[in-house]
């Protein structure tokens, strides 16, 4: 966790030299300006939307999860993952809690990629809220048809990673 | 993530409100149904949780306004725009994948994309960049969230992904699978 931490304010510091070489100061207050306004827009949303994925997780059968889509369940259990994750509600506030909570009771780390995958690209909330009413329904469905296949590509894939370089990932434990 | 473009300091939004009352209902939902010690537990798993992810979430949100001000939205339009084939896929899985902000702001950007002549199947890889593989989310919430191990695993079995959507999209349209123009009559709410 401590090196996420320094690569992530390495790049900031790396991003915020390029701004001042580019465009000076005005440039550093105006990127500042901006996170403190997506900030400002968080401060109530992401501790509730926390609390609702923390809630929400001690409510899921998280054994009935684990047994689903746990580290031995193989492909059947990629397959599984990718439809599930379609399902998912919300943006990255829930939807990361909550896989990190599922994780965390138990499921394998190729499912949790294709959980993930398929939240990424199904997100059924963001089709309907965004994406048909600005594109239409015809783009949707081309876009979903062409898409049905990469989470669970993605989920074998890193099977096939983590068996052949034999590196465990692991949740790190927040419990 | 919507709604925070707000300049007059801080307001309590609708959404504010949607995620408050989930809040609420999970967290009753939570003590009635699986005892109070179960709420505990995710109350402590929680403040863990936040402690463990605001310093990250802090720089991530400022990578993004780095970014937005580093990376002007016409230019990745023009050259999205005029680009198709093989580069036009590529192109536009590299753009999707640096593109910073929330449905709110690239679902305007792929339309007007759209209306301006860029190919559905660029778009296709645009979105599916955008959305698997996209760095903004990558640095503020999965490696926040998932650790840094994780995250490089998903992206790099991911990294093929884009392409592999657009090729796919690209064949339904050559098969007349699917056919159609881009409908002007969706206004973007931008």
């Amino acid at each position: 966790m401590i090196w996420s931490l320094v690569f992530m304010w390495t790049l900031v510091l790396a991003l915020g030299l390029l701004m001042l070489q580019r465009k000076g100061g005005e440039g550093l207050a105006a990127s500042g300006q901006y996170a403190g306004r997506q900030a400002t827009g968080l401060i109530i949303r992401l501790p509730m939307a926390l609390a609702a994925g923390a809630f929400l997780a001690e409510l899921l059968p998280e054994a009935v999860m684990a047994n689903s889509i746990g580290p031995d369940t193989g492909i059947a259990g990629i397959l599984l993952a990718s439809v599930l994750g379609g399902f998912i509600p919300g943006g990255p506030m829930i939807s990361f809690p909550m896989a990190l909570f599922i994780w965390q009771g138990g499921a394998g780390t190729p499912q949790i990629v294709a959980l993930m995958t398929g939240w990424s690209v199904f997100a059924f909330h963001r089709v309907l809220a965004y994406e048909t009413p600005m594109m239409g329904w015809r783009f949707s469905a081309l876009r979903l048809a062409a898409s049905c296949l990469l989470p669970p590509i993605a989920g074998l894939l890193a099977l096939g990673v983590t068996t052949l370089v034999d590196i465990p990932i692991t949740t790190t434990e927040v419990f | 993530m919507s709604d925070t473009k707000s300049k007059a300091g801080f307001r309590f939004t609708r959404t504010d409100m949607v995620f408050t009352g989930l809040a609420l209902v999970s967290g009753l939902a939570c003590l009635v149904v699986a005892g109070q010690d179960a709420f505990m537990r995710a109350v402590a798993g929680l403040v863990e949780l936040a402690l463990m992810v605001l310093p990250q979430l802090a720089a991530g949100l400022l990578i993004g306004g780095l970014i937005q001000h580093l990376v002007s939205r016409e230019s990745i339009a023009r050259v999205l725009g005029s680009q198709s084939g093989w580069r036009g896929l590529v192109l536009a899985s590299g753009i999707g994948m640096v593109c910073p902000g929330g449905p709110f702001t690239s679902f305007p950007l792929v339309h007007a994309l759209w209306l301006a002549g860029a190919d559905a199947s660029v778009l296709v890889s645009f979105l599916t960049a955008w959305t698997v593989i996209g760095l903004n989310r990558l640095l503020v919430w999965e490696i926040p969230f998932m650790g840094t191990d994780f995250a490089v695993l998903r992206f790099i079995v991911s990294l093929p992904l884009p392409l592999l959507s657009g090729l796919i999209a690209r064949w339904l349209l050559a098969k007349s699978i699917m056919r159609f123009e881009p409908s002007s009559q969706n206004g973007a709410r931008s």
